[in-house]
């Protein structure tokens, strides 16, 4: 009985990950091709989906690479990139701190914005940890799916720098952020971090990324600061 | 070296997303950190897209007839009218090789 009904809750979980499962194909695709295009081997560019599992965060390292950016500038990015995962699991600590260190390291995986997404609307007695597995797993097993056949595409595409692949990951984080900007802060964060992008780049920074996003962080976080000071 | 980025990489994910999961850790972010780290995705991504659209072999395109510059206004344009990530990403790359094509 329990692990029928454990069954269920599996199943239903990965069921409503699929819709969003799909909709990361075109990213899954990139991360491969983008991947082999910049020189990684296909053991390196599976490995980065099956270990690290962040799209964005993979997609900048490899755009980052090609560029020449260092270890260290790529790894701070990242850490910085992926912060958000610190407040996921803020808001899931209540569901997820009480289970079975297995089941701890296993969800914790697996943490995603999509994953996020559908399972912090549940409260302690709601939440399942089965339903949770089988949408994490979905989006795992989707994702490295996907990034094979952008590693198998890859390899079979000559030429692949030239195709302007690297506009459709600008496309893709422009459609991002452009609905999370409607405060005054996010404005000056976002317009001081291309600004300084720009200027940074030119003047051929290495770690201009980094250095330009923290700047926009940094603009964001005292406007909204001095904001709330003067309101 | 790749696979140094690979491993830091993983190390870095597990320990973002694990942290607040482990059951032993007392602390709370407070209210500044958490302010904070709201602008990393908006930026941090304006960051990565920034040198996509404007530079070109070392040098800034700040002209009309840079077709990632005009394809990333339209991408911007697309997400205001339908709100829907797919679309404005598909139809901007639709665009940005119709753009490249023609100028």
């Amino acid at each position: 009985m329990r692990d029928s009904l454990a069954r269920t809750a599996f199943f239903r979980g990965t069921i409503a990950c699929l819709p969003l499962t799909l909709a990361c194909a075109p990213w899954g695709l990139l991360a491969g091709s983008t991947a082999i295009d910049a020189q990684l081997t296909p053991a390196q560019s599976q490995g980065l989906s099956l270990f690290v599992f962040a799209g964005a965060a993979q997609l900048v390292a490899i755009g980052m690479i090609k560029g020449g950016a260092s270890a260290i500038s790529i790894l701070v990015t990242t850490l910085l990139l992926t912060s958000q995962h610190l407040l996921y699991a803020m808001h899931l600590r209540p569901l997820v701190s009480p289970l079975q260190p297995k089941w701890r390291f296993g969800l914790g995986f697996l943490l995603t914005d999509e994953f996020f997404a559908l399972v912090s609307p549940f409260d302690q007695k709601t939440f399942n940890r089965w339903y949770a597995l089988g949408v994490g797993l979905c989006m795992y097993v989707g994702w490295n799916i996907f990034t094979l056949l952008g590693v198998v595409l890859g390899k079979s595409i000559p030429g692949l720098d030239q195709l302007g692949l690297e506009f459709s990951i600008a496309a893709t984080f422009i459609a991002l952020i452009t609905p999370i900007v409607r405060t005054v802060p996010t404005i000056v964060c976002v317009a001081v971090s291309l600004l300084t992008v720009v200027l940074f780049s030119y003047w051929q920074w290495e770690s201009a990324i980094v250095l330009a996003g923290l700047a926009g962080m940094v603009a964001g976080y005292l406007c909204k600061r001095l904001g709330g000071y003067w309101a | 070296m790749i696979w140094t980025i690979i491993g830091g990489m993983t190390l870095i994910l597990f320990f973002n997303r694990y942290l607040f999961l482990e059951p032993r850790l007392p602390i709370r972010l407070n209210r500044g950190v958490k302010e904070f780290l709201g602008f990393a995705v908006p930026g941090m991504l304006t960051a990565i897209c920034g040198p996509i659209i404007f530079v070109k072999d070392h040098g800034l395109d700040l002209s009309l007839s840079n077709p990632y510059l005009l394809a990333g206004l339209c991408a911007i344009g697309l997400m205001l009218w339908r709100r829907n990530v797919l679309l404005s990403v598909a139809l901007s790359v639709a665009l940005f090789y119709l753009f490249r094509w023609w100028l």
